[in-house]
């Protein structure tokens, strides 16, 4: 029954979940302002900033490193949509920027809304007028009732089976436990904890929520940006892999000046693919002008390619998580030894460059996209991973022998994130688990 | 009016009902069947247990008398999962039957505003508008008129009991069961239901061999149950453990035909979490034993409790299964083994006060409401003891919320959603049950008890002083280093406990047990129950949105069919009530809550 209680922050995604320009995230509750200024680059602005004012500045994480560069608008309480503390991010429509600010969010203790939560708490606080009442009325129950559709509902077939049978695992488990909590010591057999079953356990949801950055990934794509100084071979490698003569290519230096894009499938992920202005110093207010738009797609890109012309070297930037250096022209000069190479003329090394694209994308996954089980909706994602989350808590505390009582606090909320999901567990189900399996009762 | 109030039946709720209401001040009359019978404990001679040892405790805070009663009648004493953490720790103390029940008959008799009178009633007076009680009528067709009724038939209510192909009107074995209150209140309209039960075969010590069981001793040191003194001394008796067999098995499952139970003589349904033992056989046909605990009912009888072997199978395959079993071989039974089966009403038709919604002025409580067990029954009967006075003074009642005593996880459960077989507490009823420790009662209920009169300031100086001891105590191990840190940080660790710190804190030695144990336990759990206190306000905050009793669902649109005829039939006092009605969906929670707010039910 958690979302009917307005005194806790909730976030929510208002744009589509799709690859775009800009997307907005919506936040609303008391202390909203507070709590992000600490995960903000100006946070004297944005905690003082009165209402309805613009913010500008950079979401950043624990570590100070920045995120992406936003404008929030501030809204007081008693204003805005929802007559709470609000605010709204408008930040870079990059899957990879979007999802990086929701889990900022959600480990700051926030809690991603349920659908039509925040009509609802506008609702509540007197935001729609007596004469809106029966129309909000409507909406509330068709609300919730889609978000209890999309809570049940949406589990179909295999993936509903899955996370049941998640959920009846937790049960075995927290009926061992609680068995041994409800009836004496010495009325039970020897006790050891379903150790191996936990952490089976614990692995089974950590590979199901993954499925939902695969999935993701599968399903909305990646945007790609071929970047790299004038002439280093972007033009002819963006038109070697679409395949046509796209682009336009010439030993002229800045010859591409705006970018062109593109769509392709790169080992079945969707791709969009960007050719840019080279970068360099430049008088031309034009190539200037393509250099920033450049620089921009950079920020908002999931994954860089970054061209080096071997024959001349150059620039060489550092290799990161996002950042991936080809050595350009490998048929006029040796590329450093054990550094990705090719030719964007003949060919060569681009089945490589293309294998290791795939890898980068879907690094840190241990799903492949051949597995029919996906998670789809954020919300999902948020309650498998509290679960696990909660469930590594469990298992630490078995490690250190804490005693029981404790661990089942951990297991109880693991099982309350998965009833979320599949409807709600009750003590009596609990009961029922320990009356079925174990035989108690003097 | 002859009584401010009435109290139907001497059983443990019957105790604490007429204690608190005419302690409280009213004059107050019990009738019971059998003046010998008051406070007998039906089944095992033993009171507390897993969270029931916390029911104990809460009714002590409360003001009520079952931790009196067992603590100057106990003759063994044991915290039960001590291994398993503090939150589900509890006392258990084995009683002497007779000693206990004659206590409580003692208590009874000095309460000048209490009278007692040996009948059974039979049917409830009413007002012209059938709507409010206003006495009861005897079977001895006595008339007593009275302001306010408590009813706790317990077992008695058109018992039965069976012994294999034998039944007999009863409530217990050769007691004569409380005949016609049954089929009058079903005239009436009360949910009437049957619930069944079961009890142990008692065996003569001098014929058992005791050389062939495992002794188990109490703990050396006897804790009260009450809060109102620090130290008990009283002689402890050994348990002792014996186990049946395939031998024993075998005979049950030969016989299992005769039992009235798979015979379908038995109609009402037993509890699952304590089987008799034809079902463990039956239910558990690949374990090739089952536990027994052998347990004396006293000090001055020889009369031993079989635990874990209720039965209702024929008096001979009891002779001959309890025979089977090491140590039992030459066992003379001197009470068989059997089922009760008895009339309950089911409790959805009560509000959390325990009064009637049918009739008003009647207040129900203990095994009448489908629980079982003597703490169950004990803190309701004191909830409706103290809710009937309450009423009487014209003052709204006392509510006890799920994350303050197992007794409001009790009440909430059954009002909210009745019962299927009879209801037992188990700590993991409750959402909270870190806040729940049985060595904090009091400072979770005193207080309440003193509003509602029933506690003495004395009671809360002792309060006042024991929390006072705590911060002492707590200082002194904040200032002491050990090691690296203070001792307090120490404790938080788990191989750190009290006792170990007292060797290099020695004034540790000048505080009571009780108050080390507790400062214990808030130091290790202290981090658990911060982050629970979050979930709390939360829960709060849905159980503080009132609805009132004449809420219109109808007028409701949008309530889902299901949802509406369960709002209706429970009749929640809160949204938080509400939400935990099984069938009521959150779209009708939200719809509530919007309608609440439209209402001026909620400020801003
Ligand atoms: C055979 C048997 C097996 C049991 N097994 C278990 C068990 O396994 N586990 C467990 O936890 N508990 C068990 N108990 C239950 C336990 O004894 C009860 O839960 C507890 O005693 C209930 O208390 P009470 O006050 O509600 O009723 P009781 O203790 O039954 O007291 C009711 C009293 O009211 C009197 N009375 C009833 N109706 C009337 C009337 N109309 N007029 C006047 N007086 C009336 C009766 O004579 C009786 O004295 C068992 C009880 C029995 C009899
Ligand atoms: N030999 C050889 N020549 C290459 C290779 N890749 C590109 N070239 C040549 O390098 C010159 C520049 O190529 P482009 O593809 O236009 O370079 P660019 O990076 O798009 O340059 P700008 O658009 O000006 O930033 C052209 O003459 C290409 O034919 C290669 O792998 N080998
Ligand atoms: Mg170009």
């Amino acid at each position: 029954m958690r979302e009917y209680v307005t005194d806790d922050i909730i976030y929510a995604l208002a744009t589509p979940w799709a690859q775009s320009a800009l997307a907005v995230i919506r936040v609303s509750g008391e202390g909203c302002k507070a709590l992000l200024a600490t995960r903000f680059s100006r946070p004297k602005s944005l905690k003082e900033a009165g209402n309805a004012t613009l913010v500008h500045g950079y979401l950043q994480d624990e570590a100070g490193k920045k995120i992406d560069e936003v404008v929030a608008a501030v809204y007081t309480e008693g204003h805005g949509y929802t007559l709470e503390e609000a605010l709204e991010f408008s930040c870079h429509g990059s899957l990879a920027v979007i999802k990086e600010i929701l889990s900022l969010f959600s480990q700051l203790g926030m809690r991603s809304a349920e659908g039509g939560e925040f009509t609802f708490r506008a609702f509540l606080h007197g935001r729609l007028d007596l004469t809106q009442a029966e129309a909000v009325q409507e909406l509330v129950v068709s609300q919730s009732e889609r978000s209890r559709a999309l809570a049940l509902g949406r589990l179909e077939g295999s993936l509903k089976e899955r996370i049941s049978s998640l959920k009846q695992q937790l049960m075995q488990i927290m009926a061992a436990v609680e068995v041994q909590l409800d009836y004496a010591e010495d009325e039970l057999d020897e006790f050891v904890f379903p150790r191996t079953q936990l952490v089976d356990l614990i692995a089974q949801l950590h590979h199901l929520s993954e499925t939902y950055q695969v999935g993701k990934l599968y399903k909305s794509g990646a945007r790609i940006v071929l970047a790299g100084s004038t002439n280093a071979g972007k033009s002819s490698l963006f038109n070697l892999l679409l395949k046509q003569e796209r682009s336009i290519v010439s030993p002229i230096n800045g010859t591409t000046r705006d970018y062109i894009e593109a769509d392709l499938s790169i080992e079945g992920i969707p791709i969009r693919l960007y050719d840019t202005a080279g970068l360099r110093e430049s008088s031309d207010s034009v190539e200037r002008e393509g250099i920033k738009r450049t620089e921009r797609l950079i920020g908002q890109a999931d994954l860089v390619v970054f061209l080096v012309d071997s024959t001349l070297m150059g620039h060489v930037p550092e290799e990161d998580e996002r950042t991936l250096v080809v050595y350009n022209k490998s048929d006029l000069a040796k590329p450093p030894k054990g550094k990705l190479a090719i030719s964007a003329q003949s060919g060569e090394g681009v089945d490589r460059l293309l294998h290791e694209i795939s890898t980068r994308l879907t690094s840190g996954f241990s799903v492949s996209a051949d597995e029919l089980l996906i998670i789809e909706s954020e919300r999902q994602y948020q309650l498998l991973n509290a679960s696990e989350e909660a469930l590594g808590r469990a298992l630490a505390l078995v490690d250190e022998d804490i005693p029981l009582d404790i661990t089942a606090v951990e297991l109880g909320e693991a099982l309350d994130n998965l009833g979320q999901l599949t409807g709600e567990v009750t003590p009596s189900d609990i009961l029922e688990t320990i009356f079925s399996g174990f035989c108690v009762g003097k | 009016m002859d009584y401010d109030a009435i109290v139907v039946g001497g059983g443990h709720a019957g105790i604490e009902a007429s204690l608190a209401l005419s302690r409280i001040g009213f004059k107050t009359l019990l009738i019971t069947q059998n003046l010998d019978a008051i406070g007998r404990l039906s089944c095992n001679p033993a009171i507390g247990g897993l969270s029931k040892g916390n029911i104990v405790r809460e009714v002590d805070a409360l003001g009520g008398e079952m931790a009196h009663l067992i603590d100057h009648s106990m003759i063994q004493y044991r915290i039960l999962n001590r291994r398993r953490g503090p939150a589900v720790q509890a006392p258990r103390a084995q009683a002497d039957k007779f000693t206990y029940a004659r206590l409580a008959k003692e208590t009874l008799e000095s309460e000048h505003n209490l009278s007692l009178f040996m009948d059974t009633v039979v049917d409830f007076l009413l007002d012209p508008t059938g709507k409010r009680l206003t006495g009861v009528i005897t079977e001895r067709q006595h008339t007593i008129s009275a302001n306010v009724v408590v009813l706790t038939t317990g077992t008695f209510m058109e018992g039965k009991i069976f012994i294999g192909e034998y039944d007999a009107p009863n409530g217990r074995l050769d007691e004569p069961s409380a005949i016609g209150l049954g089929t009058n209140l079903r005239k009436k309209g009360f949910p009437v239901g049957r619930l069944k039960t079961g009890t142990p075969a008692r065996v003569r010590k001098s014929s058992l061999d005791f050389d062939k069981m495992e002794v188990q001793d109490g703990e050396e040191l006897m804790m009260p149950f009450s809060f109102d003194y620090d130290s008990i001394n009283r002689p402890q008796v050994p348990c002792y453990i014996t186990w049946t067999n395939e031998k024993t098995h075998a005979i049950i499952r030969d016989n299992i035909h005769r039992s009235p139970l798979y015979g379908g003589k038995i109609v009402g349904t037993g509890p699952r979490y304590c089987p008799s033992i034809e079902d463990k056989v039956v239910r558990f046909p690949d374990r090739n034993r089952h536990q027994i605990f052998v347990e004396p009912e006293g000090i001055g009888t020889e009369e031993m409790y079989l635990n874990g072997i209720s039965s209702s199978l024929p008096e001979d395959v009891q002779w001959d299964f309890v025979h089977s079993i090491e140590g039992l071989e030459h066992a003379q039974i001197m009470r068989p083994a059997y089922a009760v089966e008895y009339d309950f009403i089911n409790p959805q038709a009560l509000y959390p006060s325990l009064e009637s919604k049918l009739v008003e002025n009647l207040f129900i409580a203990g095994q009448t409401n489908g629980t079982s067990g003597y703490e169950e029954a004990a803190c309701q009967g004191l909830m409706a003891g103290i809710n009937a006075a309450q009423k009487l003074k014209g003052e709204p009642p006392l509510v006890l919320s799920r994350n303050e005593a197992y007794t409001g996880v009790l009440i909430d459960d059954l009002v909210t959603m009745g019962t299927k077989e009879p209801y037992r507490m188990f700590t993991s009823r409750a959402e909270y049950r870190l806040n729940l420790r049985h060595d904090s009662c009091d400072q979770r209920l005193t207080e309440k008890g003193f509003r509602v009169g029933l506690q003495s300031e004395e009671s809360l100086s002792r309060l006042r002083q024991k929390l006072e001891k705590m911060e002492t105590v707590k200082d002194l191990l904040r200032q002491r280093k050990l090691a690296d840190k203070s001792a307090i940080q120490a404790l938080k660790m788990p191989e750190v406990t009290m006792a170990s710190l007292q060797e290099s804190i020695p004034e540790l030695s000048g505080f009571e047990e009780p108050i080390k144990y507790q400062v214990e336990l808030d130091v290790k759990y202290e981090g658990y129950i911060n982050r629970q206190e979050r979930q709390i306000n939360r829960f709060e905050k849905l159980e503080s949105l009132h609805i009132s009793q004449d809420f219109d669902y109808d007028a409701l649109d949008g309530l889902s069919t299901e949802g509406k005829e369960k709002l209706k039939l429970v009749r929640p006092i809160s949204v938080g009530q509400a939400s935990r009605i099984s069938g009521v969906r959150n779209s009708d929670i939200a719809l509530l809550i919007v309608h609440l707010d439209r209402g001026g039910h909620r400020e801003r």
